[in-house]
């Protein structure tokens, strides 16, 4: 059988994929023709044949079950190059470097892909990729390559390039969680219980009060709230998957919002957010910490239903809107539309990620797939709440789309995991 | 079935899975809904927010509207230029009311204010508005007029611009809060900032300057009130049942008792003798407000000191200066008491601020919300909207505004009154001096006042900065404004 029909529902959604991507790319040229150089017609191109080949490179390694999350991924990241490609400011060439980093990212997809031959090998060094996590978590405070960038001491870097190694680590802990939890699931869920309270036994939870302190760490000493806030909901999600346990989903919500308040009355920057949340518009923060925020929902408003047009809003105005407010600029020129277009191709991540999730065939591959799927919805959901200001604002980035190499290289590693446990269910079970 | 989920659990990994998947569902939902809140109902209130760059963005592509004075005359409008639109100002003293749109700078004044009207989406037009926003129609943009009056602004400004220095006029009607002139200096250029060949040098240059031309100072300048304050004071008292007519003992320098240390109140005429409330006012007795002051307490000061809107922004159409009490806001010393009771201390005020006391004084204790622009019009000149807003309210009782009213015209008509300057031949004028003293200088001068005393058409309030004589400097500048105001 020939390559190209081994994978056939994925070769049909990928020419939807190429041409969102020329048809983006043209509609953003053609509203600022002054702007247009004639080689950005070479990264749609460039874009597609990188596609072609990861797609023939999945076909060729026979790997059998879901073809939808790599096309829903690769028409994700067609997304953010069109956005980038919009918001590129003149004097930096951010389009060059997201393409760049989108080939780094493809290399890192094909990697994850063949190297760990036995995915269920991952679970025998579990305590391995905590100590990893641990490493790269507090590798930013480290002299020489800790960076500190827009106030949030979260970078490590290296000459010029820039990476912010809590973007792997929420992956490594997802391999942690999913298999310390399968080999303890039990005692864990094995509860006494007094009167309606039950209580679990202590030192098999010792690890995940241990995480709750280090998150806690990150944000008092990396100002960083939004990994703070994504490895608590992180883990949360992994100890509900695991125990079905509401109750450790209450202790820690109410950990957090302790943790929080002590936090907030303590940190002048924490202290500042949630100001900036509550009272964006007030004449004192408007024009100083709430400005990013007010110019935001200013292109949010301008949205209307069927938006500006690519390349007829103002989204340029809102300071670093590549990295931290691209939804809004999405949606500015998309409309409402096209914001939830970008929400529902999420939710369908999401929901095919939870499908293999349910599908896979040992506790560790569920817990595995339903984590890694938990990351990007939970990401989404964190930014797109702060750019709408319905929960504080955070520095996380919007999976796939939003501008920044860290985030791309993992969440396309994060797709190639999805894509083998999908694979290994289907061998396992025989079919498709 | 290859699934080996624990028996012992009381749920499958399975079952856990569906539930945090419907968690996640809904909050998508939740989060939906937040989006669809700013894209489609708040897009209004945002669209229109005088900071949202894209009520200028339009500048170059499409004209704006005019904005006029009370006799038509054109104060701002856009031509086209082989850059396209470009927006040109008429009547430089009027810069910082008018404002500027520029592209690149933003807007300020009635171009910020009336953004929306004057892209032809005014709020009181809502089908022009939803045609604009959704369906890329715009409707020909009609014009803002403003109160201003073109006679008593050129009267203002001439007569600002013979101090040589810096200060503000500012001149409303008390009956409706319209302000009938404005003028502050230094100003600028709003031409240079506007052009885009010259914006950015002009706004550098603006910016860059130590005299803040970009200031209105009539409606941002912050000074302390001086003895102008004492219509407050007064009120104060009378409403708290000092009787006016007893005589109070003033011998300078005071001190209410020896814990003030070598802290005195100082008497501007080192006077000695016996003073009515009437004498106090006429001869600007610093002494004698003190003493009223620490006798009705800070508490009772702070009160109406808040009632006549100190401390507060006056609610207008373009944003205006709120200044301050003191700066905790309260009075809780004897000695800030004192000083403040004839308008030192901590107190800061603008102009804007001082001609409303003056108009509430003068209008029974009604005191009126100011405004700039008076209607918008659209293309063909009909009305869309009026702008008249109603009273703050009243803010002392009838009798005791006609009582203070009484002693301003002694103020300027009694003998050796200070405000003698602000006299107009055959209209009993009302008015008050001021001296502020400042740390940076010569003190300022203040003159505020209404006319006709029985039955004011005009209140005024001018700053000098630096002024060699204090009020006295600038009460004959009040007087020729209300004059031109009154058509005299």
């Amino acid at each position: 059988m020939t390559l190209l029909l081994r994978r056939p529902s994925e070769v049909g959604l990928l020419i939807w994929v190429a041409a969102l991507a020329v048809t983006g790319s043209v509609a953003v040229a053609a509203a600022n023709a002054a702007a247009f150089d004639r080689r950005q017609v070479l990264i749609p191109i460039a874009f597609i044949a990188l596609i072609a080949v990861l797609h023939v490179f999945l076909a060729w390694r026979g790997l059998r079950g879901d073809q939808l999350l790599f096309p829903l991924a690769a028409g994700l990241s067609a997304v953010g190059l069109i956005v980038v490609q919009r918001l590129q400011p003149v004097d930096q060439p951010l389009l060059v470097q997201q393409l760049s980093w989108m080939v780094v990212a493809a290399g890192a997809f094909a990697a994850t892909i063949l190297i760990p031959r036995d995915l269920t090998a991952l679970a025998r060094f579990k305590w391995t990729w905590a100590l990893l996590g641990l490493a790269l978590l507090v590798s930013p405070l480290l002299p020489v390559i800790g960076r500190e960038i827009n106030g949030a001491r979260i970078w490590i870097g290296i000459s010029r390039f820039n990476f912010e190694p809590w973007e792997a680590v929420k992956i490594l802990l997802v391999v942690f969680f999913a298999a310390y939890l399968e080999e303890y699931r039990e005692v864990i869920t094995h509860t006494r219980r007094v009167g309606p309270f039950a209580i679990p036994p202590l030192p098999y939870l010792l690890p995940i009060v241990a995480m709750w302190g280090i998150a806690m760490g990150v944000v008092i000493f990396e100002k960083d709230l939004g990994a703070a806030a994504l490895f608590l909901g992180i883990f949360l999600a992994m100890l509900f998957l695991a125990t079905g346990e509401l109750l450790y989903t209450l202790i820690g919500l109410v950990l957090t919002v302790v943790g929080g308040f002590a936090v907030y009355n303590l940190i002048g920057h924490v202290h500042v957010r949630i100001e900036t949340w509550l009272h964006p518009f007030s004449d004192d923060l408007r024009f100083s910490a709430g400005y990013q925020i007010v110019q935001g929902l200013f292109a949010l408003g301008n949205a209307g239903l069927l938006g500006a047009g690519l390349g007829n809003g103002m989204p340029d105005r809102i300071p670093i809107v590549w990295s931290d407010f691209v939804f809004n600029a999405f949606a500015e020129e998309t409309g409402f539309a096209g914001a939830m277009v970008l929400l529902a191709l999420y939710l369908l991540f999401f929901y095919r990620g939870m499908l293999i999730a349910l599908r896979a065939p040992t506790p560790f591959l569920q817990l595995l797939a339903g984590g890694l799927s938990f990351i990007v919805a939970f990401q989404t959901l964190v930014i797109v709440g702060g750019n709408a200001r319905l929960i504080p604002l955070t520095g996380v980035t919007l999976p796939f789309v939003a501008y920044g190499g860290s985030s791309l290289v993992t969440n396309w590693m994060l797709v190639a995991l999805l894509i083998r446990v999908s694979d290994v269910t289907a061998r396992a079970r025989g079919t498709e | 079935m290859t699934r080996t989920a624990a028996p012992t659990s009381t749920r499958t990994i399975g079952e856990n899975i569906r539930g945090l998947s419907v968690a996640i569902a809904i909050a998508f939902l939740v989060t939906s809904a937040g989006v669809g809140y700013w894209t489609l109902v708040a897009s209004d209130e945002l669209a229109s927010d005088p900071f949202n760059p894209r009520l200028v963005a339009a500048i170059r592509d499409r004209p704006r509207g005019k904005i006029v004075d009370n006799a038509n005359g054109v104060l701002a409008e856009s031509v086209k230029t082989q850059d396209g639109w470009t927006r040109k100002y008429r009547d430089r003293s009027l810069a910082h009311v008018v404002g500027f749109a520029s592209f690149k700078y933003g807007a300020s004044g009635i171009e910020a204010a009336y953004a929306d009207s004057l892209v032809g989406q005014d709020p009181g037009d809502p089908i022009a508005t939803w045609r604009a926003r959704y369906l890329n129609e715009h409707e020909e943009p009609g014009s803002v007029v403003l109160g201003i009056d073109p006679k008593v602004q050129k009267v203002a400004t001439d007569a600002l611009a013979s101090t040589g220095r810096k200060g503000a006029i500012i001149a409303l009607d008390p009956r409706n809060g319209a302000i009938v002139a404005s003028v502050s200096l230094p100003n600028f250029d709003p031409n240079q900032v506007a052009d885009p060949r010259t914006e950015d040098l002009a706004w550098q240059q603006v910016n860059g300057d130590e005299s803040k031309p970009l200031i209105d100072r009539a409606r941002q300048g912050l000074y302390a009130p001086g003895s102008t304050f004492k219509l407050v004071t007064g009120s104060a008292a009378l409403e708290t049942g000092v009787n006016p007519d007893t005589k109070v003992r003033v011998d300078d320098p005071w001190q209410a008792d020896p814990s003030w240390g070598q802290y005195y109140v100082r008497s501007a005429s080192k006077a000695h003798g016996d003073f009515t409330m009437a004498d106090g006012y006429r001869l600007s007795e610093n002494i004698y407000f003190a003493k009223v002051g620490i006798q009705i307490g800070g508490q009772k000061l702070a009160e109406y000191a808040n009632r006549f809107g100190v401390g507060a922004a006056p609610k207008c159409d373009v944003t205006a200066a709120k200044g301050q009490l003191s700066n905790t806001g309260t009075l809780d010393r004897p000695t800030l008491v004192a000083d403040t009771s004839y308008g030192q201390g901590e107190l800061l005020v603008s102009p804007l601020q001082m001609a409303l006391i003056a108009a509430a004084i003068g209008r029974g204790g009604v005191m009126p919300t100011p405004h700039y622009a008076v209607e918008v019009r659209d293309s063909s000149g009909n009305t869309i909207r009026s702008i008249a807003p109603g009273p703050v309210g009243q803010v002392v009782r009838p009798d005791t505004a006609a009582r203070i009213a009484g002693y301003l015209v002694g103020a300027v008509e009694g003998p050796g009154a200070f405000a003698f300057g602000a006299r107009i031949q055959g209209v009993h004028v009302a008015g008050k001096t001021g001296t502020a003293e400042n740390p940076a200088g010569p003190p300022h001068g203040w003159f505020i006042g209404f006319a006709p005393a029985e039955n004011p058409q005009v209140a005024v309030a001018v700053i000098i900065e630096n002024s060699g004589q204090g009020g006295v400097d600038a009460a004959p500048l009040g007087g020729r404004v209300m004059q031109a105001a009154l058509g005299r």
